[in-house]
């Protein structure tokens, strides 16, 4: 990769990125209230299932659809991954969160680069033609300019667990050692991921973690939290 | 000697083994296929086609709301097995309202070579109104079944279609010991794709009962509710109000596209879960026909 593209894969997996990352637990905040999560060995097992189950055939399948198609100038493309990541999404707090998360991204790339396809995805997410979740913005913007589409879909899993990590640090006692211990020890399990979801097509997104979607269902109602979802 | 020849001359042909039925068979290939229409008198079953193993022995008439129509599917056979191909087509006219069930749960026997799938689209016409509630699927060791189903909604349509999993016969202590199970549940309207499901799991790979997957739980499912003109914010509190009450681990959210609402649970026996369920179809059926769902007894 060029200096700039590697400078912006930098930026964009950097927890100083402005896209609200610290207000999502994905159901973290939720686990832990109901003890299910209550150490960092509980936390790390919990992250597993998360890139096994949700970002591997999921997130990262619509990432790579996204980051081919902006490559390619396809709008249309672009879209239809959208689409389809949100309608394999069954819980409505994580589609908020990646929508609103996807939003801001959105509005700071079209600020900072000149690009029309992302120009014209802006336009069809205002116009509600797309939802704009933070997976495909990402694969938009990482196949722009010229991040290499695996260094892209590990940039989205370091931040997804970089994100809970952050949360967890405020919910739990974890120390910042622990913390990076975690980050280190799924290396491995981010780089599966990254495999599975190689060969998928976007019609083979299959998310499947019934216990997160039930736990975000009863997070959705909880009277006192800290995070959207 | 073979052990079952009834006379000695017969010891020869005891020996010779019989070759399964192959793919494609008759019994192998069963087609189901039911069309409700409304009519005068209510909904009424226009059309129904089934063959082996599939049987209707006609509707019945217990439901709650005076215009609905009942079916439940009957088999004559022990359950899935190995070579299986099964294509289930149930149509719901404009206005009609209809409710399909099985009479017991579904067995995906044991299998050594090949694989089960059924195939299942639903259709629901303009203010017509379907519920698929199906008995549980219960996958013994060893079995690989694939399942798909398709629900496509008019305007002004609605449905309720259950799924129920049961991970082996867990009274005998079987669990999670099926090679490979895929369900996919899509529900479209006129405008395309609104929400998709998709089970996969294959216990030897990839641990079922780890934390978020399933955890503690064995039993898994689902029930879509669905009516895209309803606010599915106020449906989705409703029903999780309903649900949390129960035995099993469930919850409530609305599905993607305003498609309506999904509840899922979680719990250690069939009839846990099944009676969460229960309690969100009936809530949704209050809401949406204005009466209880039926008991749920099939005998």
């Amino acid at each position: 990769m060029s200096d700039t593209a590697t400078l912006e894969s930098f930026r964009l997996a950097d927890s100083f990125l402005p896209v609200g990352t610290y207000t999502v637990s994905y159901g973290l905040e939720q686990f832990i209230q109901d003890d299910r999560v209550e150490d960092a060995a509980d936390l790390e097992a919990l992250l597993v299932t998360y890139l096994r189950h949700q970002v591997g055939p999921a997130e990262l399948v619509a990432l790579r659809a996204a980051h081919a198609a902006a490559t390619e100038g396809d709008l249309d493309a672009i879209c239809e991954a959208d689409r389809r990541l949100s309608a394999v999404t069954l819980a409505a707090e994580f589609r908020e969160s990646a929508q609103r998360s996807g939003d801001r991204l959105l509005s700071l790339q079209t600020d900072l680069r000149d690009e029309p396809v992302l120009d014209r995805y802006a336009e069809r997410v205002a116009a509600d033609g797309s939802p704009g979740n933070y997976a495909v913005v990402l694969g938009v913007a990482t196949g722009l300019a010229d991040v290499d589409v695996r260094d892209a879909c590990l940039l989205c899993c370091h931040g997804f667990v970089t994100g809970l990590l952050g949360a967890a640090q405020r919910l739990l006692s974890l120390g910042h050692t622990d913390a990076q211990r975690i980050l280190d020890d799924l290396r491995s399990v981010m780089a599966e991921a990254v495999d599975d979801s190689e060969d998928r097509t976007i019609d083979q997104m299959t998310p499947f973690a019934p216990l997160v979607d039930v736990v975000a269902a009863e997070h959705e109602r909880a009277e006192r939290r800290l995070f959207a979802s | 000697m073979a052990a079952d020849a009834p006379h000695p001359a017969f010891e020869g042909y005891a020996t010779e083994a019989v070759p399964q039925a192959a793919v494609g068979s008759p019994g192998k290939d069963g087609v189901l296929e039911l069309t409700f229409e409304r009519t005068a008198d209510g909904t009424a079953l226009v059309h129904d086609y089934a063959t082996v193993p599939f049987h209707i022995s006609g509707t019945l008439a217990h439901d709650p709301h005076p215009s609905a129509d009942t079916v439940f599917i009957q088999s004559p056979t022990g359950g899935i097995a190995q070579g299986d191909r099964h294509d289930v087509s149930i149509a719901v006219g404009d206005e009609a309202i209809a409710h399909v069930s099985t009479q017991s749960s579904t067995k995906v026997q044991t299998m050594t070579c090949n694989y089960a799938a059924a195939d299942t689209t639903l259709s629901v016409g303009a203010g017509g109104h379907l519920e698929y509630v199906p008995e549980p699927t219960i996958l013994h060791a060893d079995s690989r079944y694939f399942q798909e189903l398709t629900v496509d909604l008019a305007p002004g349509a609605t449905a309720v279609v259950s799924d129920v999993v049961v991970p082996g016969r867990l009274a005998r202590g079987e669990r999670f010991e099926f090679e490979r199970y895929i369900s996919r549940v899509r529900g479209t309207g006129p405008d395309g794709l609104l929400f998709e499901d998709a089970t996969h799991l294959t216990p030897a790979d990839s641990d079922p009962t780890a934390p978020g997957v399933l955890g503690e739980f064995t039993v898994y499912g689902t029930t879509f509710v669905l009516a895209p003109d309803r606010d599915e914010t106020e449906l989705s509190d409703a029903l999780h109000a309903v649900v949390t009450d129960g035995e099993a681990r469930a919850g409530a959210t609305a599905l993607p596209n305003g498609a309506g609402v999904a509840v899922r649970a979680l719990g250690d026996r069939a009839e846990t879960v099944q009676a969460t369920l229960h309690g969100a179809w009936d809530h949704a059926r209050q809401e949406l026909l204005d009466v209880p769902a039926p008991s749920g007894r099939k005998y």
